[in-house]
């Protein structure tokens, strides 16, 4: 009995070292959906195909919870190997990711063989943190304008030159009014946190600088431009008749009844499968310079338990070069702007629809350093949601623009000096 | 005049019945419209043409299939355990006896409506502890143990005549026999009056599924519908499409199981036992 | 060995009885009791294993009672449960009369009683979808209607006085159903010859109503208004997915605060606090409810 027991434990031992050697498991969480799901599940089936020594299970689905998710599973001990991070969320994430230049097993950014001038300098240093490298550029996104040719045309405007000052869009404006349809809607489905996008682009173009002081005591938007920003928004909705509180701008756009829309450029696919014949322009200059607002998914190794063993680092480093090296596929099929340069010369890429129609004016705003990033900070979820749940009320016409932007600076700083 | 007043109470209530079954129908109808009739104003009642396209679409970007399968798995995951160990403690609350049997039964009678909410940060660390988060288990067992089946199965257990016990006993039948030869056969129509109620608990169970099941191909049909409609691209079309088939496996089951469902009801409301 | 047993079992039926419940308890331990435990345990803590966990007594709860956004929710949870409640209850009641006393004599009720139980079986997720589209501002067919009676229509969704009755109206739709159904059984209960009596003695309809049927309706409402007051202070689904707490924060609700606090900005101690607050008052709820209905006789 014994030696059967022995036995049976032995070829266990081995079986499973065997197993070990052969192949090494991967996990890689995202928070992509949909489109882009897609094409990150396309890019590691590619290398699943390609790699016989290393398998990754991809696992993605959800935006909500995520990063409480990456945060649980490191302090349980069984994180992902790889993980997307936002750049805005590094404050809050910093203390449950790897430093990428001083991990356990040494520099992976040289064992993985990554070479920070392959992306754009700034990009690139949105991942360094008190002296320390946490993330990978993967990409940026942002919003642009969306617009409608055949209303256009109705309305007797040019459908091939889409309104690029606030002189010409507040015309084109009128005109797709008069003709019948909704003008504008400045916020993509109108939920709080688009809002708050909107104000924002309309905030950094009038200059009205940052949200917050330098070292996070106070919130600094509750200003002129803030009020001029918050102004012009609510009248959109409320004095301008270009919209009606509540519409969903996606919808309004699909169903071919909206002339313009501020959408990201995960819109593409809806766009493009709707019928609509539409076009895309950079969001236009309104108050001095055409910001738009954007962010930049880039690749994490969350913290691992101590004795990971640096194959399993190299082996992460290598799935990870890998996806920043086949970006142009994420670019192509998830529409945002690959960060890695070389992707940007890929011929398909550049011949396809999306680029051609769409990407190369997202592309271009990125270069330009037109793209607004988030805040960050350690409660930066929790400060957004502040803001906009007053800029919300205040574009549903309960209360004044002063008054919102008062109450939004109230609670931020309530947030920033307490628990 | 008397015919109307045989009338009027029809009336009455089909009209009700319109209107209640409006939004059901109005959904239905919009997950086979194109488009442009979709967002069409004034509404289009009769659509120009019926398109599967929706649907289409809807299998095409997202595992439905698979969404469904994992609400069926769940909820018969949940039932059957549910109904196992209920029904064994029951039995034991209702039949046997033990010191402090009556005080553990008080104990859990009061957190019988104990909201699961509390509860969902420790379970999601056990879960990952266990390695059960994003696993159709780590979302059914904290759902199998529900006080109150053991409540009804109880209550039904004590109208069931104790000489049919005592008959048995004599015949040599251990508590195990009891329970299998009489009290189980007896008891028939609580299990499923019951088994409906928990299984359509599990089937549209949504704080913990939501909480505990991440990635696509793991959720169950409540959280996968949340995930097409928090996903980027909302489109009515798709998503009316995705509620729709959501709703056909209820609809279906109901036109075979009205009656006894309806039924089941009645008797595991509590009031009656 | 199977009569070794059962002659034990038998020897020590004290045992006997726990072993039978011992599978159920023990999942109830594990996964009910446990958890509850550990998470009141969670809500003295500022918690952050990773930096490292401090213990801070009471403050989880100062913070929350000192908290806005805390008090809205709360109240707002008080106010759902006000417009629900009654709608749930009172359409139930209203429609289970109305089948029990023109139903019982004609054929063809069936059906009306099949469609107003039905879409207590759908998912929350379904509800919440066919009610946001039913409410849409552009397309809807509430809007449409206001529309077509030329009353201006509110942006239900979208207007902050207007949001929460609407979500409480869905819920409504969505569960009167199976309240009708229960009260149906407990009419079915009165016995016939309480209303030939009461006929021959020439009472009204509200007289029976206010004599005869509501208190022998008295244990299945109080029942049913214990179950569903309960059952409206954890609303979460309809309004995450109907609202998502706004507009403002005018729909946000307990369950939904205690989501983003522990899941989006990740302050376990003071969600596992709230989480407390809603537990507290469904053991309020539950105890009375037990007064009121006697179930400790049940013991007996």
């Amino acid at each position: 009995m014994r030696k059967i027991v022995a036995l049976a434990m032995g070829a266990v031992l081995v079986w499973g070292m065997v197993a070990l050697g052969e192949v090494l498991k991967i996990e890689f969480n995202t928070l992509f959906h949909e489109a882009d799901a897609k094409a990150m599940e396309e890019i590691i089936n590619l290398f699943n195909a390609s790699h016989t020594n290393i398998q990754v299970e991809l696992i993605q689905g959800r935006w909500a919870q995520y990063y409480a998710e990456l945060r649980l599973s490191v302090i349980a001990g069984t994180p992902p190997q790889l993980g997307i991070c936002h750049t805005y969320r590094l404050v809050e994430m910093v203390d449950y990711l790897t430093p990428l230049d001083a991990s356990p097993v040494g520099n992976l950014i040289q064992m993985g063989g990554i070479n920070p001038a392959d992306f754009p300098k700034a990009t690139w240093d949105a991942g360094e943190l008190a002296g320390h490298h946490y993330l990978i550029p993967l990409d940026t996104h942002g919003w642009g304008l969306w617009y409608n040719k055949d209303i256009f045309a109705a309305a007797g405007l040019d459908p091939d030159k889409p309104p690029q000052t606030m002189g010409e869009f507040m015309a084109a404006c009128e005109a797709i009014k008069a003709a019948g349809y909704y003008a504008f809607h400045p916020a993509e489905d109108a939920l709080p946190r688009k809002l708050r996008r909107a104000w924002e682009i309309f905030f950094y173009q009038l200059g009205g600088g940052a949200l917050f002081d330098e070292g996070y005591t106070k919130a600094t938007f509750n200003n002129p431009e803030g009020l001029v920003a918050l102004q012009f928004l609510v009248d959109i909705f409320n004095n301008f008749g270009w919209n009606i509180v509540g519409g969903n701008g996606y919808n309004q756009f699909t169903a071919g009844k909206l002339g313009m829309l501020f959408a990201g450029n995960w819109f593409y696919p809806t766009a493009r499968d709707s019928g609509v014949n539409w076009g895309y322009a950079p969001v236009p200059n309104f108050f001095g310079t055409p910001y738009t607002w954007g962010a930049s998914h880039q690749l994490c190794i969350p913290l691992q338990p101590a004795g990971t063993s640096p194959a399993v680092y190299q082996a992460t480093m290598e799935v990870a070069r890998w996806v920043v090296e086949h970006s142009y596929i994420w670019t192509m099929s998830g529409g945002h702007i690959a960060a890695y340069k070389q992707a940007a010369e890929d011929p398909t890429l550049l011949a396809s629809d999306y680029w051609t129609r769409s990407g190369n004016l997202l592309n271009e705003m990125a270069q330009k350093g037109l793209v607004k990033f988030p805040i960050n900070h350690p409660r930066g979820s929790e400060l957004e949601k502040a803001i906009e749940t007053y800029i919300e009320l205040a574009v549903n016409g309960k209360i004044t623009p002063a008054a919102a932007l008062a109450q939004a600076e109230a609670e931020c700083n309530k947030i920033l000096q307490g628990r | 005049m008397t015919k109307i007043k045989a009338w009027a109470p029809y009336l009455v209530m089909y009209a009700i019945a319109f209107l209640w079954v409006i939004p059901t129908l109005w959904v239905a109808e919009t997950a086979f419209k194109p488009n442009p009739d979709i967002f069409s104003i004034p509404p289009k009642w009769f659509p120009s043409r019926l398109t599967t396209a929706h649907i289409a679409q809807l299998f095409a970007s997202w595992p439905f299939g698979r969404w469904l399968l994992n609400s069926l798995i769940l909820a018969s995951l949940v039932t059957a355990g549910s109904l196992f160990v209920s029904t064994l403690a029951a039995f034991s609350f209702a039949r046997l006896q033990w010191r402090g049997r009556d005080a553990a039964f008080l104990t859990i009678l009061v957190f019988m409506l104990l909201p699961l909410e509390v509860s969902v940060i420790p379970l999601y660390f056990m879960m990952i502890r266990f390695r059960l988060l994003n696993t159709i288990y780590g979302a059914a067992l904290p759902m199998i143990a529900l006080p109150i089946g053991v409540f009804l199965l109880r209550q039904f257990f004590l109208n069931i005549p104790r000489d049919l016990d005592d008959a048995a006993r004599i015949d040599g039948c251990s508590s195990l026999g009891v329970l299998t030869r009489v009290i189980i056969p007896n008891s028939i129509p609580v299990f499923a009056a019951y088994g409906m109620y928990i299984f359509n608990y599990a089937w549209n169970e949504f704080f913990w599924s939501l909480i505990c099941l991440r990635s696509a191909q793991k959720v169950t049909l409540p959280v996968g519908l949340r995930l097409i409609q928090g996903a980027f691209e909302i489109n009515y079309g798709l998503i009316t499409s995705a509620a729709f088939m959501a709703s056909l496996p209820s609809l279906v089951v109901f036109l075979i199981l009205r009656q006894r469902i309806i039924r089941g009801i009645a008797l595991s409301s509590g009031i009656k036992g | 060995m199977k009569n070794k047993l059962t002659r034990f079992l038998y020897r020590h039926r004290g045992i006997e009885g726990i072993v039978y419940v011992l599978p159920f308890a023990a999942l109830w331990g594990v996964f009910l009791a446990w958890p509850v435990g550990y998470g009141i345990y969670l809500s003295l803590f500022e918690w952050n294993p990773i930096k490292g966990s401090r213990f801070v007594g009471l403050e989880n709860y100062v913070a929350l009672f000192r908290d806005v956004r805390f008090l809205n929710a709360l109240a707002n949870t008080f106010k759902f449960a006000a417009l629900a409640v009654p709608l749930i209850l009172g359409l139930g009641l209203l429609f289970a009369l109305m089948l029990w006393s023109w139903g019982r004599t004609r054929r063809g009720v069936g059906f009306v009683q099949a469609v107003l139980f039905f879409p207590y079986l759908l998912t929350v997720s379904t509800v919440a979808i066919t009610w946001k589209w039913m409410f849409d501002p552009d397309f809807g067919l509430v809007t449409h209607a206001f529309k077509a009676l030329k009353v201006p229509a509110p942006v239900f969704l979208t207007e902050p006085a207007w949001a929460l009755p609407a979500i409480a109206f869905a819920t409504a739709w969505w569960l009167s159903g199976y309240r009708m159904v229960v009260f149906q059984a407990g009419l079915g209960d009165i016995p016939q010859e309480l209303f030939e009596v009461a006929s021959i003695d020439g009472a009204r309809f509200h007289h029976k109503f206010l004599h005869i049927i509501l208190p022998l309706l008295k244990p299945a409402l109080l029942f049913s208004l214990v179950l569903t007051i309960i059952s409206a202070f954890r609303t979460f689904g309809q309004v995450l997915m109907m609202t998502e707490g706004g507009p403002g924060r005018s729909t946000e609700v307990l369950a939904l605060y205690l989501y983003w606090t522990a899941f989006e900005y990740f302050k376990i101690g003071k969600a596992a606090a709230s989480g407390v607050v809603l537990l507290v008052l469904t053991l309020i709820l539950t105890l009375i409810g037990v007064k009121l209905l006697g179930l400790k006789s049940e013991l007996q």
